[in-house]
């Protein structure tokens, strides 16, 4: 990526910002206001290019004094630090019965968080569960992201009937409700991770590539394009490389939303027995738990708490990249 | 929807105040008069039967949640007391030929349906002839019957191209109802829209069925069995979630339920002075919950295998933690609730790992490097409850032993596809009806004749003993009940032995009911009966 194109970033990610208030508007670069009509971009790239690295810093330094954002990062690596020494501290498959029946938290120490209905360990439980909803949430975006974006960025870009095309396919994937098209997916295949990790990617895919194309619609007639075109690029390089790395910072901030998104549906989906029976998860111990409500309340309290406290640090991350990459918010910073 | 029900909720409340006001009243009147034993008549009953089910009537349906329902309306030829002996209903009198091809009904007079018009035996010869045509079991119960002769306006005969012991065990309201001739002769039996708006004979009337919500019944005035039945009204509610299955029934929102509560639950519930806790099944088709073995696997194919996976589960430990109690541990494929049928006397695979162990190293499956000798999957009926919570516990018990064990979860309909269909399974978890004879219940789960792809509660584990399919022909034929008695014990012995399913527990059947509920219970039908002697007291 070159120097000249992130800084046309800020100017452009501006623009956008006006635009959809009043357009077309003059654009208003975030860090230039003397050159606020400068329209060539290597006319620039001079000054701008200290310019980018400012902004870098800069996003960095706004989400780091965010006392919000740092509690979700913190929270969010505790998660998978617990998450990686799972095997370590809890040796042996958590789904096992180790103990007596509806062990309360407390009340024997060697079962913290107590024990649920069949005698498992509550505690092996949500640490194992820990890695089943992270990689859910985790390879579900990854996918849904890679498939979003490269759909989105082709519609966006080229427009016409591709666009058109592509729009039908992502309509359909958008007009059934997601929840049921999930259920109905996993139904069809075998519930197990990998299944649920797909049928996830495969309902969330359509946001993200509405998201990428509405930026590639409104990125590809800026001039810098114009004069990437002009000056011979391919088309992939001005995908990737010019178009592309302005488009990101909102795609970023709803993936940190979308992986707690996938992590609540893989929860629902076990919740209601359509999870991979043979690992345990935070939803599958909700739902075990759920008829016991009245009498062992603890059984769905504690995973309970572990996704809400979890999906909250994830929202908290979101919110902090909104905020940090968001220009409209920058100019205090 | 939403009005409909709230105007039927109004209604039931005011049922139930004007129900206790007439209480009030009889209260009152009997105090003064002193008298002793008056029948509380009047009141409403609403029942929380949890899945609602497809149609109301069982005539071309088998459909579980509608046993309870079915018979309210539309009742039969018999009921059955305790012992299980045929009682009158609407059949006054019957007898059986000696050689068991003839049965003659004496049909009682004065009957009329909730239309008016006269029940007679036409009615009678064309409900069973349904039956034998469109009844998912009808179709083996009365396989024999050739002909059903109407003798004259009250008394039919049937007519059997061989004997069929089991047949007077069949004529309870549920399983085998009389329906109107001249609302069903001429119509596709299946389709009829009298299957999901019944008219019948019996104590209650149809009055209407909310989807989704509840199906209301209301006394039949000309009912035959007057001064029966004594309720106003019966409500059937369908609420499934089991938590708010039990907030029902604590609330007094429903005085009678047999939705699956949790097990946890129902201490809570005992410990309820107004509520009463009912645990026994009913004895005319208990359940057992029993894994089904493919003997098309290679393992499974071992007898050896199949005795270690014997050895290497504790039922007792399924029986006291996942059903906490609330069922029998089992031995054999008949439940003891089929007390004419079972016998204690069999041979019973003791907990013991390290037996299993060396069965397991007998049958040439060293442990691998893993720890595992071999992989089997686990498919349980449904994905939650007990039935998931045993897959489970096999997975674990049989881990330990080397074996690894897969767990699949799926709906209802993917599962009875997998296993009788597909046939892509190795272990099911699942619950089984013994109906009323082994001869209905149980022999078409080991006889190989009915190993048949694509039809549900087959021989799904495809057993082959050319011995036991002789001891069960011998025995659906058999008139002397000593010796039929007798081959069944045989076949007992003989299935354990070989054990293509291992049976586990028979669980019991929660009722939890309002104290001023009475005559809930009749015969062994119970909730299944014609309900003409429930009542609701003060």
């Amino acid at each position: 990526m070159s120097t000249t194109d992130i800084a046309t970033l800020r100017g452009v990610a501006t623009d956008r910002q006006v635009e959809a208030a009043e357009q077309p508007a003059p654009p208003t670069p975030a860090e230039a206001p003397s050159w606020s009509n400068m329209r060539a971009p290597d006319a620039r790239s001079q000054q701008s290019a200290a310019v980018s690295v400012t902004n870098g810093r800069r996003a960095l330094k706004v989400f780091l004094s965010n006392p919000n954002a740092l509690f979700g990062t913190g929270f969010l690596a505790f998660v998978i630090l617990i998450a990686l020494i799972a095997p370590v501290i809890y040796p042996g498959d958590p789904l096992s019965m180790v103990g007596r029946p509806f062990l309360w938290p407390g009340q024997n120490p060697a079962f913290p968080l107590g024990t649920d209905s069949l005698g498992r360990d509550v505690l092996a439980g949500i640490v194992h569960g820990a890695r089943i909803s992270l990689f859910v949430g985790l390879v579900a975006t990854a996918l849904s992201l890679t498939f979003g974006v490269v759909l989105g960025a082709v519609a966006g870009y080229f427009g016409g009937r591709i666009d058109d095309l592509l729009v039908r396919l992502i309509e359909i994937f958008q007009t059934p409700p997601s929840f049921v098209l999930l259920v109905v997916l996993v139904a069809i295949a075998r519930p197990s991770a990998t299944t649920v990790t797909l049928a996830i990617a495969i309902i969330s895919w359509p946001t993200v590539a509405r998201l990428t194309r509405a930026e590639f619609r409104a990125i590809r007639e800026k001039d810098f394009v114009v004069a990437a075109r002009s000056l011979g690029y391919g088309h992939r390089r001005i995908i990737f490389s010019e178009i592309l790395p302005n488009a990101l910072p909102p795609i970023i901030v709803t993936s940190s939303v979308m992986v707690a998104t996938a992590i609540l549906m893989e929860s629902a989906l076990s919740f209601m027995g359509l999870g991979d029976p043979n690992v345990v998860s935070w939803g599958s111990m909700i739902g075990t738990g759920r008829e016991l409500v009245r009498t062992a309340w603890y059984l769905t309290a504690l995973p309970g708490l572990a996704i809400v406290v979890t999906v909250l640090a994830l929202n908290l991350i979101g919110d902090g990249l909104n905020d940090a990459l968001n220009p409209r918010f920058s100019q205090e910073g | 929807m939403t009005t409909k029900n709230s105007g039927a909720l109004v209604s039931t409340r005011r049922a139930v105040l004007t129900s206790t006001v007439a209480f009030a009243a009889l209260a009152a009147f009997s105090g003064v008069s002193g008298a002793a034993e008056e029948k509380p008549r009047g009141g409403s009953v609403s029942i929380n039967i949890g899945t609602e089910p497809p149609v109301l009537v069982l005539i071309a349906h088998t459909a579980g949640a509608a046993y309870y329902i079915s018979g309210k309306a539309t009742e039969s030829l018999l009921t059955y007391d305790t012992d299980f002996n045929p009682q009158p209903l609407l059949a006054t009198a019957w007898e059986v030929s000696e050689d068991g091809l003839h049965y003659r009904f004496k049909l009682r007079e004065g009957v009329t349906w909730h239309d008016g018009k006269d029940f007679t035996a036409e009615d009678v010869a064309f409900s069973i002839l349904a039956l034998k045509e469109n009844h998912p079991r009808g179709r083996a119960t009365f396989a024999s019957v050739e002909q059903v002769n109407v003798l004259n306006r009250h008394e039919v005969e049937l007519v059997l191209s061989k004997p069929a012991p089991y047949l007077l065990s069949a004529f309870a309201s549920f399983e085998a109802p009389m329906v109107p001739k001249h609302l069903y002769a001429g119509t596709k039996i299946a389709e009829n829209p009298h299957n999901v708006a019944p008219v019948g004979t019996g104590p209650y009337k149809f009055v209407e069925w909310v989807r989704g919500s509840h199906a209301i019944f209301e006394r039949n005035d000309r009912y035959w069995g007057s001064p029966k039945p004594y309720l106003d009204q019966i409500i059937f509610r369908f609420i499934i979630d089991p938590a708010a299955a039990v907030a029902a029934i604590e609330a007094g929102e429903v005085q009678v339920s047999i939705a699956n509560l949790p097990l946890t639950d129902i201490d809570r519930l005992k410990a309820n002075p107004n509520l009463v806790v009912d645990t026994d099944p009913p004895p005319y088709s208990p359940s057992i919950a029993r894994a089904e073995f493919n003997l098309e696997n290679t393992y499974l194919a071992d007898i050896r295998v199949r005795h270690a996976i014997a050895h290497a589960v504790d039922k007792d430990f399924i029986v006291s933690t996942i059903y906490l109690g609330y069922a029998t541990r089992l031995d054999g494929p008949v439940s003891p609730d089929l007390a004419k049928f079972y016998t204690p006397d069999l041979p019973k695979y003791a907990f013991d790992p390290v037996k299993a162990e060396k069965l397991l190293d007998e049958a040439g499956y060293a442990r691998g490097a893993d720890g595992f000798r071999f992989k089997l999957y686990i498919d349980p009926t449904q994905p939650s409850g007990p039935p998931k919570q045993t897959a489970e516990y096999f997975a674990q018990a049989l881990a330990k032993v080397g074996i690894k064990v897969e767990l699949r979860t799926q709906d209802f309909a993917t599962f009875v596809k997998r296993i009788f269909t597909d046939r892509d399974f190795d272990i099911a978890i699942e619950g089984m009806s013994n109906l009323y004879d082994p001869t209905v219940g149980i022999q078409r789960l080991y006889w190989s004749k009915n190993f048949k792809v694509g039809v549900p509660f087959s021989n799904g584990s495809r057993y082959v003993n050319p011995e036991v399919d002789r001891l069960l022909e011998a025995a659906a034929v058999e008139v002397d009940p000593k010796k039929r008695r007798e081959l069944f014990n045989a076949f007992q012995k003989l299935v354990v032995q070989d054990l293509p399913t291992l049976d586990i527990v028979t669980p019991s059947v929660i009722t939890v009911y309002d104290k001023r509920v009475k005559g809930l219970k009749t015969g062994v039908e119970h909730l299944w009966s014609n309900g003409a002697d429930i009542q609701i007291g003060g």
